[in-house]
């Protein structure tokens, strides 16, 4: 099967893989730039215990391959219990992963700040919580602008792993395999699915640029 | 003599606006503050100087608890400085300090750096903030610029900035460490200028810096630090014209010889 016969008859299919795959990222990235701000906030607070605790999320977290993660929440949560619908499964496996490096760019975000500016607000009277508000917080993530926008394409691609699990509708990923079982599209299969990735990537990316020059601080 | 030193206030049974007492701090083995005891009074300009590494700005910092000590009391105005949370806010909300490197917050406009600490610390209505926020910026001569951010400002004008910034909290009384050290030659005066401005105003000053012809205008006081120690200390005419002791002489001379 060439592109045009394989749009014919899978395009359905593939546009919806695609919103799939655009919700999952969407969901997952929001969720994730949350958490991040939580993990590293616990990071820089004076409570040492939370300060390792966060820490040791974003060691474990960023040093895991998001489909070992995937197996374990599949297939070793249910025996705590816990049972999750294989959609939150792939969203709970990107989230996990993508909040541990965006917590890691936060983290960079703030180290650009510098101690003297921090000290600067305490002495005007700024509380802990004052401070990380109106200075370390906003700083933070206007510097940390382009490598959050990399990581929402690393975040689309990692819901790829959405492929090893039955979900219906599939995310793009899971659609070639899908399609592969059925005819021989060979790698015109994957092609579709690829200009998708490629296309929203680049999407993601001129948009991360055009808000980076917005918001950049000038130093 | 010059005529335009304060009168500060040696009145006897006043209460000093500064006030350390045996106060020792060690960096791990360093021990960098040995034995400080000083008072600064309500009104007063001490200057504070010394060789590099002696403990200028760590006594400076010590004084609104950036830097904590081992033992020893710090008093401001009579009371004990607290050791932390709300209260140490509140006590460093009195206390202003105007660092070397300017430290403005870079996201913010020059006009937001001057209102932050009123509007959050004080909670002052945002319109009046900004009216006494543009008086400050005017006093200091850079109003026309509330708009910019930091980094579009040359570095006499983001330290003029600084200043207002203190200022805006109404402070009993302001630290500067070495102030016009970061600056190109011809913005120390700009900065300095609003220095004695304020010292001629009647604010208790403690200031780290190695301007002479600033510590005889002004200072009512220079203390000489070396090794952690407040070595000698005396009127700026005193103090520059005849140091007591060796290490004072060599300082000057060293600092005279550039
Ligand atoms: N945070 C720190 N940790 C460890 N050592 C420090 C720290 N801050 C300062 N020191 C050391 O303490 C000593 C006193 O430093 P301090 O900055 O108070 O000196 P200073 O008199 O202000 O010198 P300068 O004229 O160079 O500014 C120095 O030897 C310095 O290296
Ligand atoms: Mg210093």
């Amino acid at each position: 099967m060439g592109i045009s016969e394989l749009w014919a008859t899978y395009g359905g299919m593939y546009l919806q893989a695609l919103l799939t795959t655009w919700a999952m990222t969407a969901v997952s990235y929001v969720i994730a730039m949350a958490l991040a701000v939580l993990i590293t906030v616990m990071r820089v607070c004076p409570i040492r215990p939370l300060r390792v605790l966060g820490d040791f999320y974003v060691q474990v977290f960023r040093n895991i391959a998001g489909i070992c993660l995937l197996i374990i929440i599949v297939y070793a949560l249910p025996n705590l219990g816990l049972t999750l619908p294989y959609r939150t499964c792939v969203i709970v496996a990107t989230v996990l992963l993508v909040s541990a490096f965006g917590s890691e760019n936060f983290m960079s975000g703030i180290n650009t700040i510098g101690i003297g500016q921090i000290e600067a607000a305490r002495s005007i009277g700024l509380g802990f919580s004052q401070t990380l508000r109106l200075v370390v917080i906003p700083q933070a993530l206007r510097s940390a602008v382009l490598p959050m926008t990399n990581l929402a394409i690393a975040c689309l691609l990692t819901t790829a792993i959405g492929s090893q699990v039955p979900l219906s509708p599939p995310e793009l990923t899971g659609l070639v395999s899908y399609i592969n079982t059925r005819t021989t599209g060979g790698i015109a299969t994957f092609l579709i699915s690829a200009l998708g990735y490629v296309g929203t990537a680049l999407v993601i990316g001129f948009v991360g640029n055009r808000i980076d020059r917005k918001v950049r601080i000038l130093r | 003599m010059s005529s335009e030193q304060n009168t500060g206030s040696e009145v006897a049974g006043q209460v000093p606006m500064i006030e350390l007492r045996h106060v020792e701090k060690h960096f791990g083995d360093l021990h960098v503050l040995r034995d400080i005891n000083l008072k600064v009074g309500k009104g007063e300009v001490l200057v504070v100087i010394g060789p590099s590494g002696s403990g200028k700005s760590t006594m400076c910092r010590t004084i609104n608890r950036l830097e904590t000590i081992d033992s020893g009391e710090i008093l401001i105005d009579g009371k004990p400085l607290p050791e932390e949370g709300r209260e140490l806010a509140a006590a460093r909300a009195e206390l202003g300090m105007v660092f070397q490197s300017f430290n403005l917050f870079a996201h913010r406009t020059i006009l937001d750096n001057v209102t932050m600490g009123p509007i959050e610390v004080q909670g002052v209505p945002r319109k009046e903030a900004e009216e006494s926020a543009m008086a400050l910026l005017e006093r200091v001569g850079v109003a026309e610029q509330a708009a910019k951010v930091p980094a579009q400002l040359s570095g006499g004008q983001q330290q003029r900035v600084a200043i207002a910034r203190s200022l805006a909290m109404h402070p009993k009384a302001m630290m500067f460490d070495e102030p016009t050290s970061a600056l190109d030659p011809e913005m120390i005066n700009e900065v300095l200028e609003v220095m004695v401005e304020l010292a001629r105003g009647g604010m208790t000053m403690v200031v780290v810096t190695h301007e002479m012809s600033f510590a005889r205008r002004v200072a009512n006081r220079v203390v000489f630090m070396a090794d952690g120690t407040i070595m000698e200390e005396g009127s700026p005419d005193e103090f520059f014209d005849h140091p007591t002791t060796e290490r004072a002489r060599d300082f000057l001379d060293s600092i005279k010889g550039h």
